[in-house]
């Protein structure tokens, strides 16, 4: 880390005591920050307040100044707190309440996506495997280069947007997710956890549609439903195909993870979408092939046995 | 007869034992009182010597002994990062596990031949391999984990089919799913013109495609994990009818018939091709099949809603979902209902009666009614009642949903803007509607704005303004040219294309509009700009008759009309006119204009201009009781139009 860097760390640090009611010494402000988890759950509770996202909000100040330090380390802290902020936010938008403060963070991280994209769409060519490849090879012979190339856009192009016009809320929430997206693998497992909880709630069906009876309706009618047109449901989808497939295992990401596909798909079959629908019943049968494959062989072991073979 | 000459042979083979006996820290403690790097050099003369074909005969037994000694060497080290791994000392492992790869390497300079090795050294080389990318993962080194896998895959190892197909779907699925991007494989890997994966995606599906081949060629197992990642991965990139090729290479008796069909129907559906889904969706729906699936019935359902001809069997797919959502299912219920809704609404269109018109489309909105109450948050319901009530003309229910969707949705739907514009229109409430296209533009980007401008175009003209409408279409025509110039035509702009500003429809609704301010050659200006866009199309040869008739050629008009409705044999706005014609050039044609003005009403039973003409006829005709009831309907309707038809809303 340079010095610059740990400034800026040590500066907001300092910021932040003011907003916080107490924030405990730290050698590395920047991975405190991140990591530690009494700042984190006071900074969850006031972003969680009723009157929290407004222009004027000391902590979404501090949030929207950490990501424009241009510091990569403050910016993964302001990331860590995307899913409360998107999570509120979009289950706010009805309401009618202030949020200025949540929009002008949001619309940070959706300028720092579009610069560094140079607000190209990101597109990947599906392979044909009539072609040999770094992984295969074919028999039949190439015609030319550019055969069939099969173009599949993963995130369309980005305009600059300066405020949050209400038909491109949807997307500029996405983009910002695409961007947590992308350094996921830094994020710790309760950044993740919440996320999956707030997709639980943006489904909008009750807690687990999994042989739940006799709910009445009110509490069948969670509040928290939100449209989920694709450029917003597939970033949500990337993520939690990461909470509940990635490299590290975790039993309370996975759990967290697992409702959340479930009431998504339950939600996708609702919206009768078949793209979601195909997406997150993919996502709910490999999570339920995940519990079982702690049972699979393991091919690196060698047989146990007390007899000697030579 | 073999004899281990060296000490540490002896120790590798004792560490093996204590290992299998599961005495993991007592392994380790004799696997470190080997110098294994000093053993492997010892191995490397013997079988690094170039085999040329006249010293092999004589080297082979020497060889055979000299394989044994170096798989027991491999197999310590190897071992020795197995019990590092039980231990938890991870990184540890995964360097003891990487130093047999590089003796590997080293030894075998020209990768490991097919024939004469060892299949005990060859067991140990792949467990190697398959294990170091597990190990880096395990400690958290995701770039190191990626390395290993591409040094597994793209390097000759010798692997078994079974191996080879493990390691390559557990870094498909690391790709697809540990969130950090690898970048492509190094240049030394790519071979000249073969495809080279350029992010993880594309990798991920890649790899999974290779697997499916090789189940198909039946060289591995079948493993369905394989195709959900892989639909997974293709549906991220709506790239489903992918997944349908798939699927339709699987050989019978994987998925059960019934199932594999519907994932086929979703993956076609997915794409748009609808009418393919519904074929499959009856396959798998017949009464021998899986009748009762839920999932299928509502996509059946769904696909049925937006086609009149189909809404009738739409319908029944409709009512055995309500029926079969019971249970665990029992929250599709006001999904059923809503499609129920939606397909009586549409059957409601192509009735032949006034009554049975009426009595489908009260059974819609009860139906609606009924959803609405089952799901609350069902957003689309709102506006589906909307449309519903307005349709219907009960404008002032319309009204109240096209409000509550906007509200609901914070206004981030551009549709539920239009319903609210044109409901206000209907009610003739001119100046308010432009206030919501107002609004609603405020809330939209420019290349989002086409369709809101000319309605706006068009509410000024209902208003008397037709500099005002012309202006509009000045902005239209100037974002146009942005748009121009800042997409390239590349090949993504195609999927985005209901985003843009449509290029036909700006000059075609200027024609129009010029039109009706009787500008004949400005309106022939804009027709030959829409024609150079789109060749042929209804509307268009429509507006060449209306300014026939505007400049007194009658014939040409009504060659105009004909062409138009040979065209598109429902198009109403033609059929009007041509009756109107004929029943002003020929009394003898009256029964003709009758019966096309007829037509044009069952199509659309609210047409104004229809009803109007209709009322002429029979004037003319002599008929005053049914001329009069015709000019009320008229009358009527014209209080409740609104400027566009509310149909153009689904």
């Amino acid at each position: 880390m340079s010095d610059s860097s740990s400034g800026k760390a040590q500066s907001a640090f300092q910021s932040l005591s003011s907003i916080i009611t107490s924030i405990p010494p730290s050698q590395s402000p920047a991975f405190s920050l991140l990591h530690d988890l009494r700042i984190a759950s006071q900074i969850s509770t006031l972003l969680r307040q009723p009157d929290s996202g407004a222009g004027d909000n000391n902590l979404c100040r501090w949030l929207y100044d950490s990501f424009q330090s241009t510091d990569p380390d403050l910016q993964l802290v302001v990331l860590r707190f995307l899913p409360i902020i998107a999570g509120v936010y979009l289950s706010r938008v009805t309401l009618r309440k202030p949020l200025a403060g949540f929009e002008a963070v949001l619309l940070a991280l959706y300028a720092h996506e579009t610069t560094s994209r140079a607000g190209q769409s990101i597109t990947i060519n599906i392979p044909d495997l009539s072609h040999p490849s770094v992984y295969h090879e074919s028999k039949t012979l190439t015609k030319t280069n550019a055969t069939d190339l099969n173009l599949a856009v993963i995130s369309p192009s980005l305009e600059p947007h300066g405020t949050v016009r209400s038909t491109r809320r949807a997307r500029i929430v996405g983009v910002a997710l695409e961007l947590y997206y992308s350094k996921i693998s830094q994020m710790p497992i309760g950044s993740k956890v919440d996320f999956c909880e707030f997709c639980e709630g943006w489904a909008g069906l009750d807690k687990d549609s999994e042989g739940c009876k006799g709910l009445t309706k009110e509490k069948l009618n969670n509040e928290g439903a939100i449209s989920l047109p694709w450029e917003l449901l597939q970033p949500v989808l990337r993520i939690l195909g990461h909470c509940l497939l990635g490299p590290t295992k975790n039993k309370e990401l996975y759990k967290a993870a697992s409702a959340a596909c479930r009431s998504l798909h339950a939600r996708a079959l609702h919206d009768i979408n078949p793209n979601a629908i195909l997406a997150t019943g993919s996502l709910v049968r490999l999570g339920k092939m995940a519990l079982d494959s702690d049972k699979e062989t393991d091919y690196t072991e060698i047989p146990k046995t007390n007899v000697i073979s030579l | 007869m073999i004899i281990y000459g060296n000490i540490q042979e002896a120790r590798a083979l004792l560490g093996r034992l204590e290992y299998q006996r599961g005495n993991v820290e007592g392994a380790l403690r004799v696997f470190d009182g080997i110098d294994l790097q000093a053993a492997i050099q010892r191995l490397q003369p013997a079988l690094s010597d170039k085999p040329s074909r006249k010293g092999r005969i004589r080297s082979d037994s020497q060889n055979t002994v000299s394989q044994h000694a170096a798989s027991l060497v491999l197999e310590a080290i190897y071992l020795k990062a197995k019990s590092l791994q039980n231990l938890g000392r991870l990184t540890e492992a995964a360097n003891e596990c990487r130093s047999v790869l590089d003796a590997v390497e080293t030894i075998f300079q020209q990768g490991i031949p097919d024939v004469q090795v060892d299949s005990r050294l060859q067991e140990t080389v792949s467990q190697a391999v398959e294990l170091l990318p597990e190990l880096w993962k395990q400690a958290g080194c995701n770039q190191e984990a990626i390395s290993a896998y591409r040094r597994a895959l793209l390097s000759q190892w010798n692997l078994d089919n079974d191996c080879c197909a493990r390691i390559q779907k557990a870094f498909a699925v690391f790709l697809l799913h540990s969130g950090v991007e690898a970048g492509p494989p190094s240049l030394g890997s790519q071979i000249d013109g073969s495809f080279v994966p350029k992010n993880n995606l594309e990798e991920a599906i890649l790899l999974l495609m290779i697997l499916m081949r090789k189940y198909f060629l039946g060289k591995i197992n079948w493993d369905p994990s394989v195709m959900e990642h892989l639909t997974f991965a293709l549906s991220l990139c709506s790239k489903t009818s992918i997944v349908a090729k798939q699927l339709e290479e699987m050989m019978p008796g994987v998925y059960l018939r019934s199932d594999h069909w519907n994932a086929l129907a979703l993956c076609y559906s997915g794409v748009g091709e609808n009418s393919t889904a519904l074929n499959l969706l009856r396959k798998s729906l017949h009464k021998h099949e899986q009748p009762d699936d839920l999932m299928a019935l509502l996509l059946a359902a769904k696909i049925c809603s937006e086609d009149s001809h189909l809404a009738a069997e739409g319908v029944g797919y409709a009512n055995s979902a309500i029926s079969n959502a019971k249970g665990k299912n029992e929250h599709l219920k006001g999904v059923g209902l809503r499609m129920l809704g939606l397909c009586l609404g549409k059957q409601a269109k192509i009735s032949s009666s006034d009554y049975e018109r009426s009595r489908l489309q009260s059974e819609a909105l009860k139906s609606l009614e009924a959803a609405f109450s089952y799901e609350r948050n069902n957003l689309e319901i709102i506006f589906d009642l909307g449309v519903q009530y307005a349709e219907q003309r009960n404008l002032n229910a319309a009204l109240r949903h096209a409000k509550q969707f906007i509200d609901a949705t914070g206004g981030s739907l551009l549709k539920g803007w239009r319903l609210l514009a044109l409901v206000l229109s209907a009610q003739q409430r001119f100046s308010e509607a432009e206030v919501v296209t107002d609004a609603a533009l405020d809330e939209t980007t420019k290349w989002e704005q086409g369709s809101m401008l000319r309605l706006k175009a068009k509410l000024k003209l209902a208003q008397s303004l037709p500099i005002d409408a012309i202006e509009t279409y000045r902005y239209l025509l100037a974002l146009v040219q942005a748009q121009k110039k800042s997409f390239s035509p590349d090949i993504s702009v195609s999927q985005v294309d209901d985003d843009k500003v449509d290029e036909f429809e700006v000059w075609h609704g200027l024609a129009n509009l010029y039109s009706k301010l009787l500008h004949w050659k400005d309106v022939e200006l804009c027709l030959g700009k829409a024609k150079e866009l789109k060749q042929y199309s209804a509307e268009m040869l429509h507006t060449e008759g209306v300014v026939c008739q505007g400049r007194g050629n009658m014939h040409e008009a009504l060659s105009g009309y004909i062409n138009a409705l040979l065209l598109d044999p429902s198009y109403v706005p033609s059929k009007i006119l041509i009756a109107a014609v004929l029943s002003k050039v020929a009394s003898k044609a009256l029964p003709v204009a009758r019966g096309l003005l007829s037509d044009a009403l069952r199509i659309e039973p609210t047409n104004t201009m229809a009803w109007f003409h209709l009322g002429v006829i029979h004037r003319d005709d002599g008929r005053l009781a049914d001329a009069a009831d015709c000019f009320q309907a008229a009358a009527m309707l014209e209080e409740s139009d609104p400027i566009e038809s509310f149909s153009s809303l689904l």
